[in-house]
């Protein structure tokens, strides 16, 4: 290594000048822009009203606020609705997941076995959730578990229980704390599965049929095989789904919103409901407040995801970009 | 072949592929009546794939239920299907009818603004109603988040997928992180959002509220179309550069042609972007800016409006979407197993 190389000083400032190639990189710029100021900006001043006093849009519109550094956030730990709607939150998440991992894997299980014909077509039908918007699944999902008589979810129950040679009433879905929990983890499988369905049928095709043949003939059977050949090598694209479905999860707004409004009794508020509600929807307004739920939420999604992409080397796709 | 044509023609295979079903199952049939015959088929290997079949197909439907509900619904108007507090949840064949789509065609504001101005009315008159229609509103967000979108995305794409510039890894690297994180920001930043665009009294307007989709669909159709780019390979720009073609020629006359399958799946996707967001259309636009996402939602808080009327708004509102994905799964499906998935 030699001290006097004029050589290496003007290589270092000739790589750090931009070069025709950074000219072609401009062309990012309008994408980045827009992104940075309709979602970023948006995020950063999230994150200062958080430290202000303001109420109404008003407040802002006219500065008429304060500086009050963390008192939003003291006074939301103390405040058991937040901690209420964080603990339902993951919750929600934790039991979707769950349900999601374990439905999605059978219906690609089922959709992909040897002995079932017209599987293809089976699974383009089977994705059709996927293709339909959002809030037609969800309004639609609503009157299933309607509180009425002839809500599909009520018919089913009463029918169930008429052959059974009862004669119950309707139940209440949505005016009962748990059973609209159970409503929303319901919905949240029937609009999550079909993309989790996606990635796990490709994985399987994946799947070696030799493996698969060897420990046939060394006389496994199908749960051994599935066990020991299958989930090993489907194991990483499932995770991989998961996480992303876990973060759709948490961030779950519209499912809530339009049941029932995070009810009944503000029980099932999801940590967004409760943003929401606290900036738009209870008079008076409470902008900063809301600003502080929300922050926080996306506090904890960020290191939900932060610990998965570590843990899980989530993002070596990019590596090799 | 222009990209119309070639999306036509996947089109066209498709149905094609589709209707040709029966010949593929009788050959199918054929074949093991011929193995049964010679014994290389037994009777048990025919059943157990049968049942295992039918099971299949039992499930699937079972799946799909809520949206045959809604169908037979749609259809049900004046039979007691057709309320949720009366008897049935379904009506008798005999008893279909159109009559929801008269009400949706007629008197909602789907098509036009309280329904088709009926016979007397002039063209004029006509094109006025449905301009101020939800499906018009529909049109002007996602029309606009579409041009807006590939403005911002394909130069990217491009530049990400053809040159090595400073910053160009973390740049991707964020992408697929925001892409990830992506669904709920909106929601979040709701409130930020909704304060800037009072303060810039945009908060009626389509326009900004297009470009404010478009930005949310930058970092994961960037990324998409880059990785379509990727495909294409060097020696063709290079035969190009060879033959004299400037490098915008070849942007054009190369590079942009043999993406096409990549530029339909973001032409799709961003429209959708616009066609579906339902949250901040509801929060920043007045109730005559409202489109069908919202349209949707303002009948479901209506006790009184029935639910056959309901269904049918909410099917129309749908189909086109379902048939676009349905037409465009297979690039959708590919887009979906993107880099990553593998190991």
């Amino acid at each position: 290594m030699s001290l006097s190389s004029d050589s290496i000083d003007r290589s270092w400032l000739k790589d750090r000048l931009p070069s025709s190639e950074d000219k072609a990189g401009a062309l990012v710029l309008p994408g980045l822009l827009a992104y940075t100021g309709f979602m970023l900006f948006p995020l950063f001043y999230l994150f200062f009203l958080s430290f202000t006093s303001a109420q109404a849009p008003e407040d802002l519109i006219n500065n008429t606020w304060t500086f009050i550094a963390l008192d939003n956030y003291l006074n939301l730990i103390q405040e058991t609705q937040f901690w209420q709607s964080m603990g339902i939150t993951w919750l929600f998440v934790f039991c979707s997941m769950t349900m999601k991992i374990g439905f999605s894997i059978f219906v690609a299980l089922v959709l992909t076995h040897e002995r079932v014909k017209g599987k293809r077509y089976m699974r383009a039908i089977v994705i059709i959730p996927l293709g339909l918007p959002g809030i037609f699944k969800i309004t639609i999902w609503r009157s299933i578990f309607s509180n009425a008589r002839f809500g599909l979810a009520n018919t089913l129950y009463m029918n169930t229980m008429e052959t059974l040679g009862q004669s119950p009433e309707p139940i209440q879905w949505l005016a009962n704390r748990w059973l609209a929990f159970a409503s929303y983890v319901v919905t949240e499988l029937w609009l999550a599965y079909p993309f989790m369905v996606i990635i796990i049928v490709s994985a399987l095709q994946d799947v070696s049929g030799e493996l698969h043949d060897a420990a046939k003939v060394d006389g496994a059977g199908y749960l051994h095989r599935f066990v020991h050949v299958t989930l090993p090598a489907i194991k990483r694209p499932v995770w991989f789904a998961s996480i992303l479905t876990a973060a759709a999860s948490f961030q779950q707004f519209l499912v809530p919103y339009v049941f029932n409004e995070g009810g009944p009794a503000r029980n099932n508020e999801l940590i967004l409901v409760y943003g929401y509600r606290e900036a738009f929807v209870r008079t008076p307004q409470n902008m900063a407040l809301a600003s502080a739920i929300m922050f926080s939420a996306l506090i904890f999604i960020a290191m939900f995801m932060w610990i998965n992409v570590k843990k899980g080397r989530l993002a070596d796709g990019v590596q090799n970009a | 072949m222009s990209m119309r044509q070639s999306i036509l023609q996947n089109i066209r295979d498709d149905i094609v592929h589709t209707l040709r079903w029966p010949i593929r199952v009788a050959e199918d049939v054929q074949k093991t009546i011929i193995g049964l015959r010679e014994g290389r088929v037994t009777y048990r290997d025919v059943a157990t794939t049968a049942l295992a079949s039918l099971s299949a197909l039992v499930f699937v439907v079972l799946l799909m239920f809520p949206v045959y509900w809604v169908i037979n619904s749609s259809i049900a108007a004046g039979t007691p299907a057709a309320n949720l507090y009366s008897q049935g949840i379904f009506a008798s064949p005999a008893e279909w009818n159109l009559e929801s789509y008269g009400w949706l065609w007629g008197e909602s504001d789907f098509f036009f603004e309280d329904g088709y101005p009926g016979g007397g009315a002039g063209f004029g008159e006509i094109w006025n109603a449905f301009l101020a229609s939800n499906l018009a509103n529909s049109l002007r967000l996602s029309i606009p988040t579409v041009v807006f979108s590939f403005l911002l995305i394909v130069p990217g794409a491009y530049t990400l997928s053809r040159h090595e510039f400073t910053g160009r890894k973390p740049l991707l690297y964020g992408y697929v992180m925001l892409t990830q994180v992506g669904g709920g920001l909106n929601i979040a930043a709701l409130i930020a959002l909704y304060v800037v665009f009072n303060a810039a009294g945009l908060t009626n307007s389509h326009l900004a509220l297009a470009m404010f989709y478009a930005a949310g669909a930058v970092p994961f159709n960037t990324w998409l179309l880059k990785t379509f780019m990727d495909n294409i390979p060097e020696s063709y720009t290079e035969a190009a550069l060879v033959d004299g073609a400037s490098r915008r020629r070849i942007v054009w006359e190369v590079i942009l042609p043999l993406t096409k399958p990549g530029l339909a799946v973001v032409l799709i996707f961003t429209f959708l972007a616009g066609w579906n967001e339902f949250i901040v259309a509801q929060l920043m636009l007045s109730a005559d800016s409202h489109p069908l996402s919202v349209g949707l939602y303002s009948l479901v808080d209506e006790r009184a409006t029935p639910w056959s009327q309901f269904a049918a708004y909410a099917l129309t509102y749908a189909t086109p979407v379902a048939l676009i994905y349905f037409f465009s799964q297979r690039y959708v499906e590919s887009g979906l197993s993107f880099g990553g998935m593998e190991g």
